[in-house]
């Protein structure tokens, strides 16, 4: 069964670069891709065009997002009953100290950085799709069905 | 010194005549004495009494005040001094006027005193007693501060402006080189990419091109990431406590040990006393001392060694001394610069932000770094850092082994 990724990102060149090296990594992987808060609590709460949106098995969120951005898309997933059994993994450029623990608070599953590099971020990718895709288990009753 | 008619040391009328004649009788005797004294002094100066009223002062006072003589005799000090000096004239039960004297005697009292017309001025004034038939007197040497107080608030000025100055710089590097990170991370990685996908598939200068562009897009890279390592040093850290230099040598040991083992360099030191320092930048400190006496090594194997000596002021004074290429000697100031480097790029990778940052951080200690060296003859860094507060630990009390890091066993180097 193909996983559901939903990549929250607004910026074109790394989506691409994130659907790039998911492509490496992992053949079977649908990414989804929100680029704002609003639109990816839409995606999430299958509200307008996003009826059929799958429901994700891990969400990727960046933190600087238009309209409404990543700590409050974060906060409203884990408000949501439905929606915080759904890993959230944080995968932004920012590595200051104030953000990765303002997301711990936020219970974010995980606080990662993007490197700089391209070959760095390939690995993490890599680890992301090893780890979050291979290795943990995810709640399978919730996957389908529950809006 | 124009000659005065009257005496200069008057007292005010009182009530009591015998008494007042008492008293004139004793300051025309002081006055023999303190006359030239008064008269040559270059500060304006009056003698006030416990109750607070001006009994004598000189023509500095007149002049100073705007008030003849005959105006301030007998008058209250509050009228040239409004605040914080009567008040201090009056000792409380606890202590005799000659207790709160003392405590200020030799002190400068900075206040605040007003002319005849109403204008006001800073004025210092030094207080000491004066034993008198009318009990203790206060004598007070008034200066007027003002041009002091001028240039004082003038360098204030200054010193705040330079430091919102440093602190905008200082956050503009950190935010251009932050943000023009995100940017260039995309011109990288695409650059990258192409090559990966594209060489060898479309023709020799399209691979040419793209190698271009992969190699500047990562050079650039480095420099912003070093210019916000540079930037880092000025605006984290620089909590000065107490820290071993040998454990700070220690941990930049072992971040080193990959180029040391390489190299085959024989690191050796002599035992590190405590020192006042921010324990990250120290480390950094070592290690890019340390980094650069292994990276530009002479022929034979590098050695390098690092020592500590107490020098003047309660300081160390550390020396990191290689037997390396060297510096001609017209290039010590130049490589402290940032993004300085003195060889190309295919002899020594590196941006040349190893000593500018070594330079920075000593400098945030309060010390200066410098270099002796000869080219051929290997080069010297020596700079000096405040000791520990605490008692320092001395050299024979150092520790023989490492603890923290097993550095020793993977770096045969650092057996002496």
């Amino acid at each position: 069964m193909p996983k559901e990724i939903l990549l929250v990102e607004d910026s074109p060149g790394d989506v691409r670069l994130t659907q790039e090296a998911f492509r490496d990594a992992n053949r079977s992987i649908h990414l989804h891709v929100a680029a704002d808060g609003v639109e990816a609590m839409a995606f999430l709460r299958k509200e307008r065009a996003y009826v059929h949106a799958p429901r994700p098995d891990i969400i990727l969120l960046d933190l600087n997002l238009p309209k409404m951005d990543g700590r409050e898309v974060l906060a409203r997933i884990k408000e949501d009953d439905n929606l915080k059994t759904i890993p959230t993994v944080i995968l932004t450029t920012s590595d200051t100290e104030a953000d990765i623990v303002k997301c711990y608070q936020l219970q974010a599953n995980c606080y990662l950085s993007k490197p700089v590099q391209l070959d760095a971020f390939e690995i993490l990718v890599k680890s992301i799709n090893d780890f979050w895709m291979t290795k943990v288990k995810l709640p399978q009753q919730t996957r389908s069905g529950l809006a | 010194m124009k000659s005065v008619c009257s005496p200069i040391l008057t007292t005010a009328p009182s009530r009591n005549l015998s008494k007042r004649k008492d008293v004139e009788k004793h300051l025309v005797q002081m006055e023999g004495r303190y006359r030239g004294l008064l008269e040559a002094a270059p500060d304006a100066m009056v003698v006030v009494n416990q109750g607070g009223e001006i009994v004598l002062l000189n023509v500095q006072a007149e002049k100073q005040f705007g008030y003849r003589r005959d105006e301030l005799l007998a008058q209250p000090v509050k009228n040239i001094i409004p605040d914080g000096f009567a008040e201090r004239l009056i000792a409380d039960s606890l202590r005799s006027a000659e207790e709160a004297l003392a405590q200020q005697i030799d002190t400068g009292i900075e206040l605040i005193a007003r002319r005849k017309d109403g204008s006001e001025f800073p004025i210092e004034i030094m207080l000491s007693p004066l034993e008198s038939a009318e009990g203790t007197l206060v004598t007070a040497a008034i200066r007027d501060i003002t041009t002091r107080k001028k240039a004082e608030a003038n360098l204030l000025q200054k010193v705040a402006e330079l430091n919102r100055s440093n602190e905008e710089l200082g956050q503009f590097a950190y935010i251009a080189s932050h943000d023009l990170q995100e940017p260039l991370r995309m011109v990288a990685s695409y650059t990258q990419l192409l090559s990966r996908r594209y060489k060898g598939k479309l023709d020799a200068d399209a691979d040419d091109f793209i190698a271009f562009a992969v190699d500047g897009a990562s050079r650039m890279q480095r420099l912003i990431q070093d210019l916000l390592a540079y930037s880092r040093v000025g605006t984290m850290g620089s909590d000065l406590l107490d820290t071993s230099s040998d454990d700070a040598l220690r941990q930049a040991l072992f971040n080193l040990r990959g180029a040391i083992e390489e190299s085959g360099a024989l690191v050796t030191h002599d035992p590190l006393p405590s020192v006042m320092a921010d324990e990250m930048q120290l480390t950094q400190l070592f290690q890019n001392l340390v980094g650069n006496a292994i990276k530009y090594q002479g022929p034979g194997v590098p050695r390098v060694h690092i020592a500590a000596t107490k020098s003047n002021g309660k300081k160390w004074t550390f020396s990191v001394q290689d037997n390396g290429l060297g510096i001609d000697p017209q290039y010590f100031k130049k490589i402290f610069g940032v993004f300085q480097r003195l060889h190309t790029r295919e002899a020594f990778a590196g941006t040349g932000i190893g000593l500018a940052i070594c330079k920075k951080i000593v400098e945030q200690h309060g010390g200066s770094i410098s270099v002796e060296s000869q080219p051929g003859q290997g080069s010297t860094f020596r700079f000096a850092l405040a000791r520990s507060e605490r008692k320092p630990r001395e050299p024979s009390e150092k520790r023989a082994c490492p603890k923290k890091f097993s550095w020793s066993k993977t770096v045969p180097a650092m057996s002496d």
